[in-house]
């Protein structure tokens, strides 16, 4: 019995539009009619290899359930996720900042002396970690998306979001208060599969650094 | 938030009978070795952690066995004087999942090798890996590979720069993910920050057979864990003559799973695929100690639960049973 497809998972949006240039001309090169599809299990150029296309947020599950082998991911999903895996290498790109972001003309002190402060993110256990290491309380204002709109509709004082170049903060009228984490890509592995077939996901590994680090 | 549905497995008539054989086969093996059978009971009423299952019976909270190393060092350390130098155990522990996809019913074989306080280990050893060696030829595993650790290669490096618990418990966490980057992220700032990112660069730089010992001397701990390599090396050479054809030899230096329990040597069994560990185990010299005993013990636990999925997802990996 031949060995099964091994999968590579590949995040979905602003990673993945980074990502996939970088990996034209290699061994992983992602088959690009099939990139134009709707499909999301897309052949590489490597007989035997596979790219999954994932959401940023499902896709550490998929690696830590041993479906996919290897993956591509924010290093702020990964701390928001705390799932269990490998991550072999910081890769570098997509690098940009956790803050903390309020109207322009509110300051960190003001936000601190509000005695009920509110907070809308999509990363409650950094802004949690960041809240306790600051000895502050804050009520946590769940999010999915469009942060950026809270604190201009009264949903919430400020939002913890990611900022790379700070253009959609600008446009909406906010700026950064504070820095609470650094996040980039990285890539991380199956822990069954890489412990127990390293001669078949070491190789891939090093490729896939080789291509996207730096 | 994970979503969580009790997992608790009936096995149907394949497995249950699969089941039965291997318990049957693995303590027919350690029995061959000198390895007597003890089995304490499935209901505790000592202290259990958070990870038991746990229910009230009247007044008294009680919880169901869910480590038969613990549960056995505390019937050992209450029922004898002198330790029982082989013990061996079959039957379930119940845990509490840490992942949604997680049994709470877990059936495991294993054994325990215990000795006075002070006794030379290294046979000891030795003796678990070459049993361990045999596991996979009586379970019918066509290919294994097994990985050798030691706690030592982590422990004593940051008991020398006596790193705070959490940070220490950071540094293990990065090394547990494989991330020398996860690791000079932690340190920054610490004065050993630069030597202890130098050496987890190390353990993990290689994980293949005998030759990932030499990745230690690029170590700034090289010295101080010398001791701990010859050990190793002197393991290796008792067991790499005898390696059967199927199973394959790795030095996994950065192993710290269970580094807050294991003191020196670890064993893990992996099949080539397994998403799972198939069995492990190693040195606990702190654990009867504790128990106001001066007895040192290593053992290993073959995680049947594990092995029953596997079978049942790759079957190709397993030779048909005669």
């Amino acid at each position: 019995m031949s060995a099964p497809t091994l999968l590579i998972a590949f995040p979905k949006g602003r990673l993945g539009d980074d990502l996939v240039p970088k990996l034209a001309g290699t061994p992983l090169a992602l088959d690009p009619v099939a990139l134009k599809s709707r499909v999301l299990r897309i052949p590489t150029a490597t007989p035997g290899v596979a790219a999954l296309l994932l959401k940023g947020a499902d896709l550490p599950r998929y690696v830590a359930a041993g479906v996919a082998s290897l993956g591509i991911v924010g290093s702020d999903t990964l701390d928001e996720m705390d799932m269990d895996l490998l991550e072999l290498a910081d890769l570098g790109f997509g690098a940009c900042r956790l803050s903390l972001c309020a109207q322009t003309g509110v300051t960190l002190d003001e936000l601190r002396a509000k005695p009920h402060l509110r907070l809308a993110t999509k990363f409650p256990k950094a802004t949690e970690a960041w809240l306790t290491r600051e000895g502050l309380t804050a009520e946590l204002v769940p999010l999915s998306s469009s942060a950026e709109l809270a604190p201009l509709l009264g949903l919430a004082d400020a939002i913890v979001d990611l900022v790379q170049t700070g253009g959609t903060l600008k446009a909406h009228g906010l700026v950064e208060t504070a820095i609470l984490g650094r996040s980039s890509a990285r890539l991380v592995a199956a822990r069954g599969a890489y412990l127990s077939e390293p001669g078949r996901i070491r190789p891939l590994a090093e490729a896939l650094i080789a291509a996207l680090k730096g | 938030m994970p979503i969580r549905t009790p997992h608790f497995p009936d096995l149907l008539f394949g497995p249950a009978e699969r089941l039965r054989r291997w318990e049957a086969s693995l303590m027919a093996l350690l029995a061959e070795h000198g390895y007597r059978e003890l089995h304490p009971s499935l209901v505790l009423r000592e202290p259990v952690p958070d990870g038991a299952l746990r229910f009230f019976d009247g007044d008294d909270l009680v919880a169901l066995r869910w480590d038969f190393t613990v549960a056995l060092a505390a019937l050992l350390a209450r029922s004898f004087p002198e330790p029982p130098p082989r013990v061996a155990y079959a039957g379930a522990v119940f845990r509490r999942p840490l992942q949604p996809w997680e049994a709470t019913e877990r059936f495991e074989v294993g054994c325990e090798r215990i000795q006075p306080e002070g006794e030379p280990s290294g046979e000891a050893d030795l003796e678990l890996a070459r049993l361990l060696m045999a596991i996979p030829g009586t379970l019918g595993l066509k290919n294994a590979i097994l990985h050798l650790g030691n706690a030592a290669l982590v422990r004593r490096p940051l008991e020398a720069e006596t790193l705070p618990a959490d940070l220490a418990q950071a540094v293990v966490a990065a090394l547990s993910r494989r991330a020398p980057h996860r690791v000079a992220q932690a340190l920054e700032g610490h004065p050993a920050a630069a030597r202890l990112t130098a050496h987890a660069e190390a353990l993990l730089s290689e994980l293949d057979g005998p030759r990932s010992l030499q990745a230690l001397a690029r170590s700034p701990y090289a010295a101080l864990l010398q001791d701990d390599v010859v050990r190793m090396e002197r393991a290796l050479d008792g067991l790499l003559p005898i390696l059967p054809t199927h199973l394959e030899l790795r030095v996994d230096l950065a192993d710290v799973a269970g580094l807050d329990f294991y003191t020196g040597p670890t064993l893990r069994l992996w099949a080539p695929g397994a998403q799972q560990e198939l069995a492990s185990g190693g040195r606990y010299d702190r654990l009867f100690p504790g128990l106001g005993k001066p007895w040192q013990a290593a053992g290993f636990c073959v995680r049947l639960s594990r092995l029953l999925d596997l079978a049942g997802t790759r079957p190709d990996l397993f030779e048909e049973p005669r």
